[in-house]
């Protein structure tokens, strides 16, 4: 009985397709958030400089992209408000209305336009950064690692250590694109204050966002010209669909971020540290 | 003469009776029961007895038994009744080293007994992640009963529901990074 006592502690079928996929890349791009605990030097390898400087990179293209679609949103707002104040809806064969509605279109086209001059970029970067990611994942928890010592990483040193209540994972939103590669450039390039633990849970997060984002800009970029397509052709009638609109929402929140709420969820009842016991039978 | 006809004769009823007794002894299984006590310790007392007297086949469920009573009066003491118990039942030879860690484990350890394994990721784990999660849920099951409301150790519970997330998030970024190696 040996036992020990120790403390522990829309309608049109295109521009619905964009907009879904615009949506769909809003969600994701408005993934992690990531894990933040002090601790020991690392000694898995999953951020060498390579993968810190891909994405201080797509950091740098994101936040290109920004720029150049910032006016051109302000424009469509401006010209959007223009055409609802015109009582312009349900007014689409009055002439100054179809005049308004063919400058819209017109502005939403370059939207597309600059969005498909700077996707480009943005893939490449983002397929680095995956890249280089999944080599290190693969080697280091993949081939290096069994079940057993990955749990132990998580865990941390100390098995029965509790750490401070982390952040949820994936389900950051409202935030703009730039700011959350550049933050997650930061938090990596100050990988060096952080254990094994949380770059784990970290590059996994960044892994996974990354796979998700690169999917969603090939989709994007075969959805532009489809949508710049029907537009060119709804240009012809002057028309504005709402679907058009919504787009443009979709767009905004992607780049600018949406104001989310966040729920804040009660954290778990603290435990008694005082009284706990550790077995002899523990692993 | 008569006295000695009668004895005679009780002789041979005490030998009827203790020849029943034998062979009653010999068909009639251990009844096994259930510890009807509230109290934990004295439920693992009545616990140790039944096994010592050829219940060995029933751990179990008096393993189940004893986490159901605890869970009647938890606490954080509890953890050490059900080690002792668990050790008890090795220097009993009833369970080996590494069952009896198991049993342990799984209820009152953060860690997951459900992650043992020698081969790396890629190779073990990942093709069988499914069920590796699987097994993990349930055995968060088991930890939310033994951590929780067994002994009160919500922190520890919290920190397995955590681990668990993790271990998930970061399996299938890895696993997916092992696919696309191949």
């Amino acid at each position: 009985m040996n036992v020990l006592l120790i403390p522990k502690s829309p309608r049109n079928p295109a521009t619905m397709r964009i907009r879904r996929i615009f949506w769909s890349f809003a969600l994701t791009l408005t993934l992690p958030a990531s894990v933040f605990a002090q601790g020991n030097a690392p000694t898995i390898r999953l951020f060498p400089t390579t993968v810190v400087e891909d994405l201080r990179q797509t950091s740098s293209v994101a936040k290109e992209m920004e720029t150049g679609l910032q006016e051109v949103i302000g424009r469509l707002d401006q010209q959007q408000q223009l055409y609802q104040e015109s009582k312009c809806d349900g007014a689409e064969s009055d002439p100054g209305c179809q005049r308004l509605a063919k400058q819209l279109g017109a502005t939403y086209l370059d939207m597309l336009g600059i969005m498909d001059e700077r996707l480009p970029d943005m893939e490449h970067t983002v397929n680095n950064t995956r890249l280089s990611l999944e080599k290190r994942l693969r080697s280091e928890l993949g081939n290096k690692m069994t079940p057993w010592t990955l749990q132990e990483t998580l865990l941390g040193s100390g098995s029965q250590a509790t750490k401070s209540p982390s952040p949820a994972m994936r389900g950051r939103s409202g935030m703009r694109l730039s700011e959350r590669f550049s933050q997650y450039y930061q938090l990596v390039a100050s990988s060096g204050s952080k254990n094994d633990q949380s770059l784990a849970v970290l590059a996994s997060d960044i892994y996974l966002d990354m796979d998700e984002t690169s999917e969603l800009i090939a989709r994007t970029r075969e959805e532009i010209s489809r949508a710049t397509l029907i537009e060119q052709l709804n240009q012809s009638f002057g028309t504005i669909t709402p679907e058009m609109m919504e787009v443009v929402g979709g767009v905004k929140s992607i780049l600018f971020g949406d104001e989310a709420d966040y729920v804040q969820v009660a954290g778990p009842p603290p435990g008694s540290i005082e009284q706990a016991y550790r077995s002899p039978l523990e692993n | 003469m008569k006295k000695s006809t009668l004895s005679g004769a009780l002789q041979v009823l005490a030998l009827i009776l203790f020849a029943l007794s034998l062979s009653s002894c010999a068909s009639n299984p251990p009844l096994c029961s259930s510890p009807q006590t509230k109290n934990l310790d004295a439920a693992v007392g009545v616990v140790q007895r039944s096994l010592n007297d050829g219940c060995a086949a029933e751990f179990d469920r008096y393993y189940d038994d004893l986490l159901t009573l605890a869970e009647g009066d938890p606490k954080p003491e509890n953890k050490r009744a059900f080690s002792e118990f668990l050790v008890w039942s090795t220097d009993q030879g009833l369970l080996s080293q590494r069952q009896a860690k198991e049993y342990y484990n799984r209820y009152f350890n953060v860690k997951f007994v459900s992650l043992e394994g020698d081969y790396n990721n890629c190779s073990h784990t990942c093709p069988r992640r499914d069920q590796v999660m699987r097994n993990m849920e349930r055995e968060l099951s088991d930890k939310e009963r033994g951590l929780l409301h067994v002994s009160l150790d919500n922190a520890g519970y919290y920190r397995a529901d955590e681990l668990y997330q993790e271990v998930e998030l970061v399996l299938e970024a890895t696993c997916t990074a092992c696919a696309a190696g191949r």
